[in-house]
């Protein structure tokens, strides 16, 4: 809880320029509260095993796609000149990553709440999507206070950070598609996957929009 | 290895492109070591894009494929860079670029390994979307967008170290700016000697000097390209012989990526072009 006040205040071990990256205890961070949260989240039908799932999912959704865009991180990082700042970079990414698990964790109270009042599965799932986009703004205040300093010393950094931005989104938004179901529908048997998981999300939203569209 | 792991990550962070080198004409990196880097980068990129082929669904699925393409991204670049060096290099001359042959040809490869480390790098998230969809039209369009992107990346390095090589042409913006600045101010008595047509100060011949004349109307003077936009009119030059040539030779090299429908095949029939594929997929896309 220390660590998860300091993240949030960017003090002690997680002050923006120390010269010791705390990744470690960032990563314990992230992963703990992206598991409490998920086991909320998973909580609506309240199985066991739902809860379980989801707890392992949200901290792999939180992980797994920023692993997938460090490397074009790293080269582009690299042709902008700014590679004497990527550990600092990184840094900011992961607390940023932090921080959302920390900001899921505080809203956790509040989803169970949700849960409690509606049995609604797609109430559900919106409320979702806006406690995670909630926790994704409060990342994004972590990441803005790690980059000043960096965009101080080089505007590059600016693209550097809006290159991130985009890839991390476009391969988040597929990595929840095939996490699904975080939630989990109360008619059906409880699955790690669903078994359309290998659907494409950006497919069926152009299909759904152009049906709805009547073309 | 190793070695060549450090040369892309000088590569990348401009070692070889710098300020000093490029304004003497230079471009301090073996043209072997930039083959040999794009040749590893685009096998990794390619068994990326090629993932999709094994894993396709139906009845094809087939991992020739992804030997295939990791072969055929390099070979690609490779082949576009080999067609179009030529005419890349009579550009740049034409311009008065201060680069030989030999250091225009690494330049361009340089510009290549460049775009290739970006593709490589994007490699992560094309495995991941090939085993998280089954949609050939993504695959290919997500595939066009990163080829796109990565070619942005090695345009940036390209267009950077062309402004360096032309403002190392140049070497006269002062006295260019110099003359205009100082249109309205009254003729010095002793005005310093201008250079003579034709020759560097120290009088040496000069392939194409462009010093300012004083006979030269101002008006004139301003419509003079700068060093910046020669550097330009040689980029965009390339960027439409390399952009055009690579399209196509990418369709002729196709099968990249293996659509679930066909079995595996090394090239596909010669028919239409890079942008009928596009269009294609777009629609495929959108029609479900």
């Amino acid at each position: 809880m220390r660590d998860a006040d300091s993240l949030l205040r960017v003090r002690g071990a997680f002050a923006v320029d120390t010269a010791a990256v705390p990744w470690r205890r960032l990563l314990t961070v992230l992963v703990v509260s992206g598991f409490f949260y998920g086991a909320v989240m998973g909580s609506s039908n309240l199985r066991l095993l739902q809860m379980l799932f989801s707890g392992l999912k949200v901290p792999v959704l939180l992980l797994g796609a920023a692993v997938c865009c460090l490397p074009s991180f790293f080269v582009v990082n690299t042709l902008l000149g700014l590679r004497d700042d990527f550990a600092a970079a990184c840094r900011g990414i992961l607390a940023a990553q932090a921080t959302v698990g920390v900001v899921l964790l505080g809203l956790a109270p509040i989803t169970a709440v949700v849960y409690a009042s509606t049995g609604d599965y797609a109430f559900a799932v919106t409320w979702n999507g806006g406690m995670f986009l909630v926790a994704a703004l409060g990342g994004q205040l972590t990441l803005i206070r790690h980059y000043r300093p960096l965009v101080t010393r080089d505007p590059k950094h600016k693209i550097g950070r809006a290159s991130w931005l985009v890839l991390y989104v476009f391969v988040t938004i597929q990595l929840a598609w095939v996490l699904r179901p975080f939630i989990g529908y109360a008619n059906l048997p409880t699955r790690f996957f669903r078994a359309d998981t290998w659907d494409n999300a950006y497919v069926v939203v152009v299909q759904t929009v152009l049906r709805a569209l009547g073309i | 290895m190793k070695e060549l792991i450090r040369d892309i990550d000088v590569l990348l962070r401009g070692g070889f492109t710098r300020r000093e080198d490029l304004l003497e004409g230079r471009v301090c990196v073996p043209s072997s070591t930039l083959v040999r880097g794009g040749i590893v980068l685009g096998c990794l990129a390619g068994a990326c894009s090629g993932l999709y082929g094994g894993l396709r669904p139906g009845v094809h699925a087939s991992f020739w494929q992804l030997i295939a393409t990791s072969a055929k991204v390099p070979l690609l670049f490779l082949l576009t860079l080999m067609v179009t060096v030529p005419s890349l290099y009579v550009f740049s001359a034409l311009s008065g670029s201060r680069l030989a042959f030999k250091e225009t040809l690494r330049l361009l490869l340089g510009a290549i390994a460049v775009n290739l480390a970006l593709l490589a790098s994007f490699g992560p998230v094309i495995a991941f979307f090939t085993v998280s969809t089954n949609s050939y039209p993504f695959m290919v369009l997500l595939n066009v967008l990163f080829f796109a992107v990565a070619g942005l990346g090695g345009l940036v390095f390209l267009r950077r170290a062309l402004d360096l090589v032309f403002e190392g042409y140049a070497g006269e913006p002062a006295v260019e700016s110099g003359t205009i600045a100082k249109e309205d101010e009254p003729e010095p008595a002793d005005p310093p000697p201008l250079p003579v047509p034709g020759a560097t100060e120290d009088g040496q011949p000069l392939e194409s000097t462009r010093e300012v004349s004083p006979e030269i109307p101002v008006w004139a003077q301003r419509l003079r390209p700068r060093p910046v936009e020669r550097s330009e009119v040689v980029f965009r030059a390339w960027i439409v012989i390399y952009g055009v040539v690579g399209a196509q030779m990418g369709w002729i090299l196709r099968p990249f990526i293996g659509s679930p429908d066909q079995p595996f095949e090394l090239f596909r029939e010669r028919e239409h072009s890079f942008f009928w594929g596009v269009f294609k997929a777009l629609g495929e896309l959108f029609a479900g």
